[in-house]
């Protein structure tokens, strides 16, 4: 019996029960029908078909014609309707017949807010008959009319940020990075529900006296980024049919290549992730302790969500590059430099390393703190409480395995001592949470005064501070009053 | 009149000096400081052997080995140099006080407490991990997947000892049917009343076909009819040879079962071996008598004997376990008009209570 089969049959389990789990089921669902939604609304929404507009008033003679004219010209088609009143005109644009009346050819009057082509339409459409009708009374001919009125080509241009790249890859990476931020967390905290919940129904000592912690760890995480790939895969998959089915839907390109290494991060960035919080899961005791315990990391995960979404634009800057190559941002952050094709061919291989030496580290930590406290029972321990029970040298906690017997007797001093703050470590407390605060704002000025943007430099410190304020929160579990005591 | 000290009972281990029968029976608190409670290195190197010839074929069949267990949480001392041997082949009951440290003895077993010093034995040699799939547990806090199917979830635990899914089945459907769980197989355990949950959770324990089965409390939350299927049940698993530990506080129900007993009190084993050979050590015996009409001054009855108890016609003394029965039933029978009479050795409750007293 080796660890592989067993880390093999829990990955297993999880998949098969919660692929059968009517939630799951349901998010699968939700999903494709979001994603397709997305896709083909804009398909729907355009604007097209025949739009109605209304003349009413004293208006050139040529009016109507030109309006037609000059929406064939635009690519939609119009049709002109005559009203007798201004009362008649208004209230077929009130009941949603007309797109738009044109009131004495100088007011248009429209039901809510302005189509812009069609005011633009509509608005040359009345200059150009307006003029017509002053060039017959000055007695130009229709010749001279025409050549002086002959339209001049503009084309437009979109240059987005980064040479080669239009907005349209600026969205589609803005996309990819919302897809691996939504897909690292909720899978990452599926994993830290899952521990909880094997936790709070005790069938962790069974599972336990059969395999070493850690394989239960490895596998439950294998087996919920397996589930997580697949939902991803299936969702991809709707994407591509609703592509297929609907030409008209307006894909930006993403190559082969991005879409591989987008794979490759997210495979990443949830294994680092899960493992945190696979690790911290093992430190409440109740399904109620997910969000206490999950804070800290929730917050990582959204920095560098917004970090990585902040550089899309600027792909070559330094921060830019810091923060892909930064182990706990990088897969956000990578993926979108290398479809803005602005890194060199082995920059994401140097990052993909050392974020993958920087996932052993945490797997070979992550371990250490679930196979200490996974069995601890009672209010959610600390880090700091792990750190001790492992080094074994202060007395001030009991471990799991006596806590079942001791929690009855009134013995259970030193288990309090460990949850409640006594007067000298409350003010070490507070003087760490000034110091914490003063450097983020420290920092926060050197960022801006390096980077010339003051807004950078605040979301610098305010990140910074956050971050801190987190990780103290999850070392000592203090930050609050006093838990309450079962 | 105190009981033997530890060592001498059963299958201690002497040579080791483990007990410290003198010491103060109140728990000593250790701090850093102190340094490991016994010099690691005296319980480096082979098992010791231990006497007699039946452990030695024992340990051939399988058995489990107690050798100077020691676990510390901060200051409070769990496990203090527990040494002790569970035979197969007879059922062990594992008694002590609440926090005395069964929980933690057991858990030992399956390395969820690693042990600060000493190990413990499977066969001989440290319990590897492999050898624990072939043990059964079930913990005091039971627990399982309370939305996962009651099948699916005891193959998913038989295949987790390494047996193949077919096998694993065919051994998980035998146990459901037998206990008459069958047409619950496809429920969720959730849905199953608290009666059920226990019985698939005892399947749980049983579902990999153990050597050794280790149950904490295996008889709380039962009803009377449950706790003898229990009991049969552990029976018949340790007549067909497995090694079976159990911890319980009923202590009549340990007595009736069990064929040995380990009593443990603050982190120590105060008493361990045959049952019915440590009762017969204790060198007193337990005369109860029912009787009609006038009682009589029950004190001098026999030389030395001791009145427990005396009330509306029966009466429980002790006298010295070198007493003449027959004489003393003739005397009885002369002064009282005798319904009943027994002579008896201390019942395990007799010798917990003294056990842990002392």
């Amino acid at each position: 019996m080796n660890g592989l089969r067993q880390g093999w049959l829990v990955a297993r389990r999880e998949l098969r029960e919660r692929s059968r789990s009517p939630a799951f089921r349901a998010s699968v669902v939700l999903m494709i029908v979001a994603v397709v939604a997305v896709l083909i609304l804009p398909v729907l929404i355009k604007p097209g078909g025949t739009r109605n507009v209304g003349v009413t008033g004293s208006a050139p003679a040529a009016l109507a014609a030109t309006i037609v004219q000059q929406a064939r010209a635009a690519g939609t088609t119009v049709e002109v309707h005559r009203y007798p009143t201004l009362t008649a005109g208004e209230r077929a644009v009130r009941q949603g017949h007309l797109d738009v009346l044109v009131a004495d050819a100088q007011r248009l009057e429209w039901r809510g807010k302005p189509d812009d082509q069609l005011k633009a339409v509509v608005t040359g459409a009345i200059q150009l008959a307006t003029v017509r009708d002053r060039a017959d009374a000055a007695g130009i001919s229709r010749g001279a009319l025409a050549a002086l009125l002959a339209p001049v080509p503009v084309t437009s241009v979109q240059l987005g940020s980064v040479p080669g790249h239009g907005p349209g890859d600026e969205t589609a990476v803005l996309i990819m990075t919302a897809v691996l931020f939504f897909g690292i967390s909720v899978f990452g905290q599926m994993a830290l529900t899952g521990v909880l919940e094997e936790k709070a129904s005790r069938v962790v000592e069974v599972l336990l006296a059969r395999i070493p912690p850690r394989t239960l760890l490895a596998g439950k995480i294998t087996g919920i980024g397996l589930l997580g790939l697949a939902q991803i895969g299936v969702t991809a998959l709707a994407a591509l049919v609703a592509v297929a089915v609907v030409p008209a839907i307006d894909v930006p390109a993403v190559r082969g290549a991005v879409l591989a290494w987008a794979l490759v991060w997210f495979v990443l960035g949830y294994a680092l992730y899960a493992t945190v919080y696979g690790a911290l899961g093992s430190l409440g005791s109740r399904v109620e302790d997910a969000q206490s315990v999950a804070g800290p990391v929730m917050v990582v995960i959204v920095l560098a969500y917004f970090a990585s979404f902040a550089m899309i634009g600027q792909p070559g800057s330094v921060a830019a590059k810091v923060i892909s190559y930064f182990p706990l941002t990088a897969p956000m952050a990578m993926p979108g430099r290398i479809a803005m094709g602005a890194t060199a061919w082995w920059e994401p291989a140097a990052a993909a390393v050392l974020t993958v030496a920087t996932i052993a580290g945490l797997v070979h930590l992550a371990g250490r703190i679930y196979t200490s406290s996974i069995l601890h029972t009672g209010p959610a321990l600390s880090l700091r409480d792990v750190w001790r029970r492992r080094t074994a040298s202060a007395g001030a906690i009991e471990a799991s395995a006596h806590d079942a017997e001791v929690r009855r007797q009134p013995v259970d001093v030193t288990a309090r001592e460990s949850t409640e703050m006594t007067g000298t470590d409350l003010a070490t407390h507070r003087v760490l949470i000034t110091i914490l605060a003063g450097a983020g704002v420290v920092l926060g000025a050197a960022v801006a005064v390096f980077a010339h943007d003051v807004i950078i430099g605040v979301a610098a410190g305010a990140g910074f501070t956050a971050v801190a304020m987190q990780m103290v929160k999850l070392w000592t579990r203090h930050t609050g009053p006093p838990a309450a005591h079962r | 009149m105190s009981l033997l000290p530890a060592q001498d009972a059963g299958l201690l281990l002497p040579e080791l000096g483990l007990g410290q029968p003198g010491s103060s029976p109140t728990r000593r608190r250790h701090t850093a400081r102190d340094g490991p409670l016994v010099p690691r290195s005296q319980f480096v190197g082979p098992y010791s052997p231990l006497p007699g010839p039946a452990i030695v074929g024992v340990r051939v069949m399988g058995m489990l080995g107690f050798d100077g267990a020691t676990k510390r949480f901060g200051a409070l001392t769990a496990l203090d140099r527990c040494t002790f041997a569970v035979r197969p082949g007879r059922l062990t009951g594992f008694l002590g006080p609440n926090g005395a440290g069964k929980t933690t003895a057991m858990r030992a077993v399956f390395g969820l407490v690693e042990l600060d010093v000493g190990t413990v034995r499977w066969r001989g040699a440290p319990v590897r991990a492999a050898d624990r799939t072939r043990f059964g547990y079930m913990p005091e806090e039971r627990g399982l997947y309370p939305r996962m199917r009651v099948r699916d979830q005891l193959v998913y635990l038989g295949q987790l000892c390494g047996r193949g899914p077919k096998d694993v089945a065919r051994s998980v459907d035998t146990w459901l049917e037998r206990f008459g769980l069958a047409g619950r197989a496809a429920d969720r355990l959730d849905a199953l009343s608290h009666g059920n949950q226990q019985r698939v959770q005892l399947i749980a324990a049983l579902v990999g076909e153990p050597d050794l089965l280790v149950l904490d409390e295996p008889f709380s939350g039962l009803d009377p009819i449950a706790m003898g299927a229990m009991g049969e049940l552990l029976s018949g698993l340790s007549a067909e040879g497995a090694t079976v530990l159990f911890s319980s506080h009923q202590l009549d129900l340990v007595q009736d079962l069990c064929q040995d007993v380990v009593i443990i009190e603050h982190g120590r084993i105060v008493l361990a071996g045959d049952l019915s050979e440590l009762r017969a050590k204790v060198p007193e015996r337990l005369v109860e008598v029912r009787y009609r009409g006038p009682a009589p001054d029950w004190s001098r009855l026999a030389p030395g004997a001791v009145v427990q108890q005396a009330e509306d016609g029966q009466a429980r003394l002790r006298v010295g376990g070198d007493t003449d029965v027959a004489a003393l039933l003739a005397v009885t029978r002369d002064r009282a008009d005798l319904v009943s009479f027994s002579y008896q050795p201390p019942t395990l409750s007799e010798l917990f209570r003294q056990a842990v007293a002392a």
